[in-house]
C-alpha cells in the first residue's frame, strides 16, 4: 500500500515536472495554435494564416549560430524566396527577459530591420509559451505549417551543424527543400532532422 | 664518452622542454584554456599506439559538450594533420554529465577535462620525432554560446617517454565508460517511450540510481525525468522519445553513470520492434481536375468573395428545403395579407434578416469556440446528440402538427404573450428570424455539411463571414417581398387556397420528423426510435388537449390534466432511452466489401500493400446518402476490386473523436469526406464532395500502383 502510494507520488511528481517541460508538438500533427504579439505590440495568431504556408523560425541575435546565417544572407535569402511564394515568415524570439542577451522588442525590430530580413512579423514570446508548445530547443529551429494546419517540418535550417558561414554553401537548406514539396502538394521527404544551435534561454518563472 | 656527456646533458634538458609545453600547443580563451598534451611513456615505437589529447580548463561555470550534445550545444570537433601512414583514433569520451537548462537538458563537461584519442604509428616509423597538428574546436557555453577553436601544434621525441600528462591521462582512462563485454542491453520501441533492460551491470551497481546517457542524438526527450528501477540485477527504464524525433538506429549504445564520478560503463543495446514511421503530413487535396470541378465550395484555395457569394446562393437555396419553405411561405403569405404600411413591413422584414443571421453567427461562434476549446466537433454537430435530435423532431412534431391545425398558439399561449407578440411586431419578426434558423439548421447539415465543415476551418473571422452570409441568403427572399411591394403584389390574393396550403405544409414538416427518427434510431437503436414516437404521440395528445379551438374551457382543463399526466410518464420513460447505445449500430452501414474504418486497419493494408478508400458518412448526411448510389454502382465497385482497394467506412453518426481528429488532419470538420489511402509515403487525396463515378476511376488510375 505504502509502495503503491510512493509510486503515485513519485509518477505525479514526473508528471507536473515533465508538464513544465516543452510539450508535444508533433510532425504530421495539427500544429499547435498560438498567440503573441510582435515587435509593435499587434497580436499576431497563427489562424490569422489559415489557408497559407507558414515558417516559424526560432531567433536569439545573441546566438553565433543565429549569426551564423545571419550574416552570410543565409536566412534572409531563405525568408525572401519563402515570401516570393506568399509563404508566411514568423520569427519568433522566447529569450527570456532576465538572460544576458534579452533584446527588448523596439531593439528586436531594430536588429531584423538592420539585418534586412524579410519576415512577415517578429514575435516577442519572452514567457516561452509558443516555445514550449513546439519543443522549440535551440535557435535558430525550424518549422512549417501547411495551409491545412499541419506541422510538415520540424528541425535545423540546413544539413551542416557548424558555426561557420563556410559550411553554409555547401550544405542542404532543409527549409527550401521542405517549402518546395511542400508547396508542391507532396508529402516532405525530409521531415524532421535534429536542430542545432543555441539553447533557447527559456524564463525560469513559467 | 662526450657522447655520453652530450646524452647526460641533453636529457634532463628534453625533459625540461616536455615539462614545459611548446607555445603552439596551448590556446587561452577568456573561458577556457585548451592544451594539446600526449602520453608516450615508451617514446614512439613502430606500430605501437602512443595517446594524444585535447585538455580543456574551463573557467567556472562555462562548458563544453560530449559526443551526443543533448537538446542545444555541438561536440568538440579534432581535426587532426598527421605524417602519413599514422592514423588517429575516435575522442575517448569521459563519461558527461547532465547541464539543465530551463526545461531543456545538454549533456557535456565543466572543470577540466581531456579528451584522448589514440595515435598508432606505422610500421616503418624510424623518425626522431613525430610532428603532430590538430584544429580544434568547441562550443563553450555558460548563459551565451561561443563558438571557439584553435590550432594546435606538439612535436613528439621518438625516444624519449613523454609523461608530463601521465595523472591527467590515468584520469580521463578512469572516467571513460568501460565496455562490459558481459553485458546484454534491449531497447523496446513501445507506444511514445522505449523500454531499456540491461542485464550484466557490476553486482555493486544493483539498487543504486543510474544516470542514462544515450549516445545517439536525436532520439529521446533529454530533459523528461528517467523512470528506472531495479529488477533483481536487471536495471529496467521507460524512456520517452522525442516527438521531433529525426533517428531511428538499429543500435544504441548507451552510458551509464553512477552518481559521484564512482564509475561508468557503456553498453550497446539492441533495438526491438520497428520504430514509428516518422508520420507522412497529408498533403493538400491533389488529384488535380478530378478533384476541383466538383467542389469549389470545398476547395481549400477558394476565395473569401467567392465563398461569401456560394454562402449567399446556398442560404437562398435554404428556402426550399422542407424544413424552412413551410415557415418561408407563410410568412410571405402574410406579407401578401398586410397592408400598405411600408415601413412597418419593412422593419418587420430587417428584423427578420437580423434574427436570422444572428442566429446563424451565433451558431457558427459557438462550434468555434467549441472546437478552440478542444472539443472534436465539425458541422452537424448539432446532429450528433440524440438529445438534440429528439427536441428537434419534438419542434418539428409541433409545428407541423400547428399547420395542420390540430392546435392553435392563441389557444395555448397566455394571451398577453399573443398581445405582446401583436404590440411588439419588429421583435416578433426577430423572433420568426431565430425559429427559422432553428428549423433550418438541420437541414444545412444534409446538404452542405462538408462546405460548411471546411468554412469552420477558416480563420476565425472568414468562417463568420460565410455563415453571416448563408443568413443573409436565407433570409433575402423574405426581405426582397418586404422591400419590394411589387413583389408582394405578385402574389396570390388571399383566399380559401391559404388554409389548404397552410395544411399542406404540414406534410413536408411531418416528413422531417419521420427522418429525424430515422437518424435517431441509428444512434440509439430501435428502442430509442419507439421511444421518441411514443413522445411525439404523447405531445400530440397534449397539444390537442391544450390547444384546439374547438373544446370548450371544460373539456380542456380535464383533457390537459390527462395530457399533463400521460406526458410525465412518457418522459419518464423515453429519455433514458434516448442515449447512445452502448454497442455501435452501424450494422447497416457494415457488409461484407465495406468495414468500419479505424487508423489500425489503414495500417494493416498499408502493411500488405493495398490502396485504402474511406468514405467517412453519417446517417443525417443527405449527400452522404446520394453518393452512396454512386458508390454502389456496380462499375465503381469492379474497378475497386480489380485493384485490391480496400473499403473502409467510417460513420460519424454520433461523435466519435478518433473520426472527428482524421477529419481535423484532412483539413476537413464536417461530413461527407471520401479519400484515398495509397500505401508509401504519398499522403491521402481527398475526393469532392459530389462523387461521380468518373472521378473515382481518374482517382484510381492516378494513384495506381
Amino acid at each position: 500500500m505504502k509502495q503503491a502510494l510512493i509510486a503515485t507520488t513519485v509518477a505525479l511528481a514526473a508528471a507536473l515536472a515533465a508538464a513544465s517541460a516543452l510539450a508535444s508538438a508533433t510532425v504530421g500533427q495539427p500544429a499547435p495554435a498560438f498567440t503573441a504579439a510582435d515587435t509593435a505590440g499587434k497580436t499576431v495568431s497563427l489562424a490569422d494564416f489559415k489557408g497559407k504556408h507558414v515558417v516559424l523560425e526560432w531567433v536569439n541575435p545573441g546566438c553565433p549560430f543565429v549569426v551564423k546565417h545571419y550574416s552570410s544572407s543565409n536566412m534572409q535569402g531563405t525568408q525572401k524566396e519563402a515570401a516570393a511564394k506568399g509563404v508566411v515568415w514568423l520569427a519568433i524570439n522566447s529569450t527570456a527577459p532576465e538572460a544576458t542577451d534579452f533584446k527588448a522588442p523596439a531593439a528586436m525590430a531594430q536588429w531584423m530591420q538592420g539585418q534586412k530580413a524579410a519576415a512577415t512579423a517578429t514575435l516577442m514570446d519572452a514567457d516561452g509559451k509558443v516555445g514550449k508548445a513546439y519543443g522549440a530547443r535551440t535557435t535558430p529551429h525550424m518549422y512549417i505549417i501547411n495551409p491545412a494546419g499541419t506541422l510538415v517540418y520540424a528541425g535545423a535550417i540546413d544539413s551542416k551543424p557548424t558555426s561557420s558561414a563556410a559550411d553554409i554553401a555547401s550544405a542542404t537548406n532543409h527549409v527550401k527543400v521542405a517549402l518546395a514539396e511542400s508547396l508542391a502538394g507532396k508529402p516532405v521527404s525530409t521531415a524532421t532532422t535534429k536542430p542545432y544551435g543555441c539553447s533557447v534561454k527559456y524564463s525560469s518563472g513559467a | 664518452m662526450r657522447s655520453v656527456l652530450f646524452a647526460a646533458l641533453a636529457a634532463p634538458l628534453l625533459a625540461m622542454a616536455q615539462g614545459v609545453s611548446a607555445p603552439a600547443a596551448v590556446v587561452t580563451t577568456p573561458q577556457v584554456r585548451a592544451e594539446l598534451v600526449a602520453h608516450a611513456p615508451q617514446g614512439l615505437i613502430a606500430g605501437q599506439a602512443i595517446w594524444l589529447g585535447l585538455k580543456i580548463t574551463h573557467q567556472p561555470h562555462w562548458h563544453t559538450y560530449w559526443k551526443n550534445p543533448g537538446d542545444s550545444g555541438l561536440p568538440t570537433t579534432l581535426a587532426w594533420t598527421l605524417p602519413t601512414g599514422t592514423s588517429a583514433g575516435e575522442i575517448e569520451w569521459p563519461a558527461p554529465q547532465r547541464l539543465p537548462i530551463g526545461p531543456l537538458m545538454n549533456y557535456g563537461y565543466e572543470g577540466t577535462l581531456l579528451l584522448p584519442v589514440a595515435l598508432t604509428l606505422p610500421a616503418g616509423f624510424a623518425a626522431d620525432a613525430l610532428e603532430v597538428k590538430l584544429r580544434a574546436e568547441w562550443l563553450v557555453c555558460k548563459d551565451v554560446c561561443i563558438p571557439e577553436g584553435g590550432d594546435f601544434v606538439l612535436t613528439l621525441p621518438a625516444q624519449a617517454a613523454t609523461t608530463g600528462h601521465a595523472a591527467a591521462f590515468e584520469a580521463a582512462r578512469a572516467a571513460a565508460p568501460r565496455a562490459l563485454s558481459e553485458a546484454r542491453a534491449t531497447v523496446e520501441v513501445k507506444d511514445d517511450a522505449l523500454q531499456v533492460r540491461i542485464d550484466g551491470l557490476p553486482a555493486s551497481w544493483q539498487g543504486q540510481t543510474l544516470r542514462f546517457f544515450p549516445e545517439t542524438a536525436g532520439v529521446i526527450q533529454n530533459a523528461a525525468p528517467l523512470q528506472a528501477r531495479w529488477q533483481g540485477s536487471q536495471w529496467q527504464a521507460t524512456v520517452l522519445l522525442d516527438p521531433q524525433r529525426s533517428a531511428s538506429p538499429t543500435l544504441m549504445p548507451v552510458v551509464l553513470r553512477l552518481p559521484a564520478e564512482q564509475g561508468s560503463v557503456v553498453v550497446a543495446a539492441t533495438v526491438q520492434g520497428s520504430w514509428p514511421a516518422l508520420p507522412a503530413p497529408a498533403p493538400l487535396p491533389s488529384l488535380d481536375a478530378a478533384n476541383i470541378e466538383g467542389s469549389a465550395p470545398a476547395a481549400a484555395a477558394v476565395s473569401l468573395p467567392w465563398a461569401l457569394l456560394l454562402a449567399l446562393a446556398g442560404g437562398a437555396l435554404l428556402n426550399l428545403m422542407p424544413c424552412v419553405f413551410p415557415v418561408l411561405s407563410l410568412k410571405m403569405l402574410a406579407v401578401a395579407g398586410q397592408g400598405a404600411d411600408r415601413r412597418a413591413l419593412l422593419a418587420g422584414g430587417l428584423a427578420y434578416t437580423a434574427g436570422v443571421v444572428l442566429s446563424f453567427l451565433a451558431l457558427a461562434g459557438l462550434l468555434l469556440a467549441l472546437r478552440a476549446g478542444g472539443e472534436q466537433l465539425g458541422w452537424g454537430f448539432q446532429l450528433q446528440s440524440p438529445a438534440v435530435v429528439a427536441v428537434l423532431a419534438a419542434l418539428f412534431m409541433l409545428i407541423g402538427l400547428n399547420l395542420a391545425g390540430l392546435f392553435e398558439l392563441g389557444s395555448v399561449l397566455p394571451s398577453s404573450w399573443m398581445a405582446a407578440r401583436a404590440r411588439h411586431p419588429v421583435v416578433d419578426s426577430l423572433l420568426t428570424g431565430v425559429l427559422a434558423v432553428a428549423v433550418a439548421s438541420p437541414c444545412t447539415a444534409p446538404f452542405m455539411g462538408a462546405s460548411l465543415g471546411l468554412a469552420v476551418t477558416l480563420p476565425t473571422g472568414q468562417a463568420l463571414a460565410v455563415f453571416a452570409a448563408l443568413g443573409l441568403g436565407m433570409a433575402l427572399p423574405y426581405l426582397a417581398a418586404t422591400a419590394w411591394p411589387p413583389l408582394a403584389r405578385a402574389l396570390p390574393r388571399p383566399g380559401v387556397w391559404m388554409l389548404h396550403f397552410r395544411t399542406v405544409m404540414a406534410f413536408p414538416m411531418f416528413a422531417t420528423v419521420v427522418w429525424l427518427v430515422w437518424v435517431l434510431g441509428q444512434q440509439t437503436g430501435i428502442d430509442g426510435a419507439g421511444a421518441l414516437l411514443g413522445l411525439l404521440l404523447v405531445l400530440a395528445f397534449a397539444a390537442w388537449a391544450l390547444g384546439s379551438p374547438t373544446l370548450g374551457p371544460r373539456a380542456r382543463g380535464g383533457f390537459g390534466m390527462a395530457a399533463a399526466a400521460l406526458l410525465a410518464l412518457a418522459l419518464v420513460w423515453a429519455v433514458p432511452l434516448l442515449r447512445h447505445e452502448a454497442a455501435p449500430a452501424t450494422s447497416a452501414a457494415v457488409s461484407e466489401r465495406w468495414q468500419p474504418w479505424s487508423p489500425q486497419r489503414v495500417a494493416l493494408a498499408h502493411a500488405e500493400g493495398r490502396m485504402v478508400f474511406v468514405d467517412f458518412t453519417a446517417a443525417w448526411c443527405v449527400t452522404c446518402q446520394i453518393n452512396k448510389r454512386t458508390l454502389n454502382d456496380s462499375a465503381v465497385l469492379a474497378e475497386f476490386d480489380a485493384r485490391r482497394v480496400l473499403l473502409l467506412r467510417a460513420d460519424w453518426t454520433r461523435r466519435d473523436a478518433t473520426i472527428a481528429a482524421e477529419l481535423t488532419r484532412l483539413g476537413r470538420s464536417g461530413v461527407p469526406v471520401y479519400a484515398f489511402y495509397p500505401p508509401g509515403a504519398a499522403g491521402p487525396y481527398v475526393l469532392s464532395e459530389i462523387l461521380s463515378a468518373a472521378e473515382i476511376r481518374a482517382a484510381l488510375s492516378a494513384t495506381a500502383l
